[in-house]
């Protein structure tokens, strides 16, 4: 850097850097401690579709009408209360036309480090919303036929249970369980929840309501899988499952299964 | 305000939660966290249903909201934090949601004093029609 280069950047005035703010090409704007706009960029104002002299005095609030507008949710808010920048998805709404934004949200402090208010950037994130959506959709579909009901042997189906259980993949493995078991008509049905993420309160009333099903359905049900640290979490989350059968292991509950129905596995002679 | 923080941040991750199926990148998250801090595998199993159960509750009953996982250190200790916030319903009244089996869903209504039992420390903010934050905290070799 020259020496006529730096004595103009410590020039630098408050002309330049409003100019620098409003084509700054993303909405920027402050708040005082009232949550009163006290700046807000070109964009900004583009945004919102008004005069720099409607917005400031507003509140924040009444102009933005955004989901965490006035919640515990504000990062302005959060921000001005922990002296920390938070950064969190939202979505505002503006006439109606509802735009998914991630902002930043930082403390606004003056010459003497008193907190004055807040101020804000934030950015429009409707294209990566719409590729996590794909994203979503497509991990649904791996979910979906991720649940293969496996006849294992005459009369022994095996459900291998994978990542996350939710209500609706619940759904899923109820229906292709009973399915099976009509199909078949299987006696032991093996439901496998060794790939299970977390066997919390959720999944187990799932699993205690599938097991019911199968046994409407004149069936026995054997969950494998129980590792120490399922069995464990399943005792401090209090959960009683009944008299459903439970293994440690797949091959210890189809050893279970094979009693049950008289079956010996013998080595040839 | 929830008790302000006496712990410093070590590390950090943040999962926005919009759909159930977000839940499995929060126990993976959480997993992951107190495997870096240095809880055994039960442990860490046990840390994942926890937040497991905060996020799926987030999700059924404020639709979306957000999770934060820390590794937390005071001068005494490790542990493992997270904290959750969403601007739901709220919990109408958070001392009888922390009693066992009451649910005002179609649940076991084990959840919030399962998690409870498993971290050693777990606070609840809900104001009836603006949201609730959660904290709970797990200590490393701390017998609760």
């Amino acid at each position: 850097m020259t020496d006529k280069k730096k004595i103009s950047a410590q020039k630098m005035n408050v002309d330049l850097a409003t100019q620098v703010l409003n084509q700054l090409p993303t909405p920027v704007f402050a708040v005082n401690n009232d949550m009163e706009i006290i700046f807000m960029n070109k964009p900004g104002q583009d945004l919102l579709g008004m005069e720099l002299d409607d917005i400031l005095g507003s509140h924040c609030y009444t102009l933005m009408q955004s989901h965490h507008c006035e919640t515990p949710e504000c990062r302005m808010q959060l921000a001005r209360e922990t002296g920390k920048t938070c950064t969190a998805r939202n979505e505002i709404n503006i006439d109606g036309r509802l735009t998914p934004i991630e902002y930043t949200a930082a403390p606004l402090f003056d010459d003497n480090g008193e907190l004055i208010g807040g101020l804000e950037y934030a950015i429009d994130i409707t294209e990566r919303v719409r590729d996590e959506k794909r994203l979503r959709e497509q991990s649904r579909t791996i979910q979906e036929i991720s649940t293969p009901a496996i006849s294992l042997w005459d009369g022994i189906v095996v459900l291998p249970v994978l990542g996350v259980v939710d209500s609706l993949r619940a759904k899923q493995m109820m229906n292709t369980m009973l399915l099976k078991i009509k199909e078949t008509s299987a006696k032991t049905i093996i439901l496998d929840i060794q790939g299970v993420a977390a066997v919390d309160t959720a999944v187990a009333n799932h699993l205690i309501k599938i097991t019911k099903a199968t046994k409407l359905m004149g069936c026995r049900c054997i969950i494998s899988g129980m590792s120490p640290a399922v069995a464990e979490s399943l005792v401090h989350l209090g959960i009683d499952l009944g008299d459903v059968a439970t293994n440690s292991t797949l091959r210890d509950a189809l050893g279970d299964a094979f009693t049950l129905m008289s079956l010996e596995v013998k080595k040839t002679k | 305000m929830m008790r302000l923080r006496q712990n410093e941040i070590v590390d950090e991750s943040r999962i926005e939660l919009v759909d159930i199926s977000d839940a499995g990148a929060a126990i993976g998250a959480a997993r992951h966290m107190a495997a870096a801090i240095g809880f055994e595998e039960t442990d860490q199993y046990l840390i994942a249903t926890a937040v497991s159960e905060l996020a799926t509750n987030m999700i059924k009953y404020a639709g979306r909201g957000e999770l934060t996982v820390r590794f937390i250190r005071n001068e005494e200790r490790d542990g493992f934090e997270v904290m959750a916030i969403d601007s739901g319903p709220g919990i109408k009244n958070v001392e009888k949601a922390m009693q066992e089996h009451f649910s005002t869903g179609d649940s076991l209504g084990l959840g919030l004093p399962g998690v409870k039992r498993i971290m050693d420390e777990l606070y609840i903010e809900s104001r009836s029609g603006s949201g609730t934050q959660c904290v709970a905290r797990k200590w490393r070799d701390c017998d609760a």
